[in-house]
């Protein structure tokens, strides 16, 4: 695992992928202080942005069924309340991630940093069903969600945002202090904060939340809110 | 009134069930009055429990496992210190096994 992080970390910036300046990296400590200096260098020459992955979710097929309370009373950090949840909740520590298993084999697995680790923790949980005497297999693993976050580090007028972009903006800041922008092409949901702080949702493969950041970000430095001390 | 069996295994629950099997095998004791009796040490246990302890402990540790499963938590801390009032020592290694005694009302 540390050297799949490393990899990431230190894999060549390909500039013409980011025209406005966002490299993304991973939000693992893998990432490393390697990467972090190579981004900061590159931050200070190129004034970029930096867009980290903050959550991949995916499922997985492991095609039999399984008995879900022999699970919990075997396997360790596991969680079974049928009458809450139909599903065991499993956690494990690398990648750091946890999983919702059902009965049916299906299985959801979440809160890892890249597709890779999601893939990795899928196979990992896959091979902890096998150990308890399931004939798991890992069939038609999809990722779900990717959701990245990103700073632009300035001050963004959501008013003006969500009155300029009404088809695809939600601004209510009595039930939420961001704005909800929902970007058709690509399909992607994004939270405007008034700090600049922005999260990207709902894509399915890494590049559409780099598209959806640069389409965004020229209507961000348009909305930019000019400091008053 | 429903109660845990959990604390038989405790060091005087023990104890009580080594008494009452001595008791049952030499005939000064009936095996269903023996087990009426840790019935009632369980009611009795759960009771004193709740009413007359007041000291608080405090246990904190790395958890290396947990599983929640049958409405029963089960936690292996490494390293816990144990606080109370007066003293703290740390334990290398422990297992807590907890159920919830709302469901025992229910």
């Amino acid at each position: 695992m540390a050297e799949e992080g490393g990899l990431e970390g230190s894999q060549p910036v390909d500039l013409s992928k980011h025209p406005s300046g966002i490299v993304p990296t991973l939000q693992d400590v893998e990432v490393n202080i390697f990467g972090i200096i190579m981004c900061n260098i590159f931050f200070d020459i190129l004034d970029l942005v930096i867009e980290y992955l903050r959550n991949i979710v995916s499922t997985v097929n492991l095609d039999c069924k399984l008995d879900l309370k022999q699970i919990a009373l075997q396997a360790r950090n596991a969680e079974y309340n049928p009458k809450r949840f139909a599903a065991v909740i499993m956690r494990i520590r690398e990648p750091k991630t946890t999983a919702l298993i059902f009965a049916s084999g299906k299985m959801v697995c979440t809160g890892a940093k890249s597709e890779q680790q999601s893939k990795l923790a899928a196979r990992k949980y896959a091979r902890i069903i096998q150990k308890l005497g399931f004939p798991a297999k890992f069939k038609d693993f999809k990722i779900q969600n990717i959701v990245g976050s990103c700073d632009v580090k300035f001050p963004i007028r959501l008013e003006g945002l969500a009155y300029s972009h009404g088809a695809f903006s939600s601004y209510e800041p009595e039930l939420f202090p961001g704005l909800i922008y929902r970007m058709k092409q690509p399909k992607i949901v994004l939270l405007i904060f008034v700090s600049g702080k922005i999260v990207i949702t709902g894509a399915k493969v890494r590049d559409e939340t780099y598209t959806a950041f640069e389409n965004i970000y020229p209507v961000l430095t348009e909305f930019r809110k000019n400091q008053q001390w | 009134m429903a109660t845990f069996e959990l604390y038989r295994r405790s060091t005087i629950g023990m104890c009580l069930t080594e008494t009452l099997d001595e008791m049952v095998s030499n005939g000064t004791l009936s095996p269903e009055l023996a087990i009426q009796v840790l019935v009632q040490f369980d009611k009795s246990m759960t009771e004193a429990l709740e009413s007359q302890v007041k000291s608080k402990v405090s246990i904190k540790g790395h958890l290396h496992t947990y599983r929640f499963c049958d409405n029963v938590w089960t936690f292996i801390l490494q390293d816990a210190l144990f606080k109370n009032e007066d003293t703290q020592e740390t334990v290398n290694r422990v297992k807590i096994v907890a159920c919830d005694s709302k469901l025992l009302s229910q």
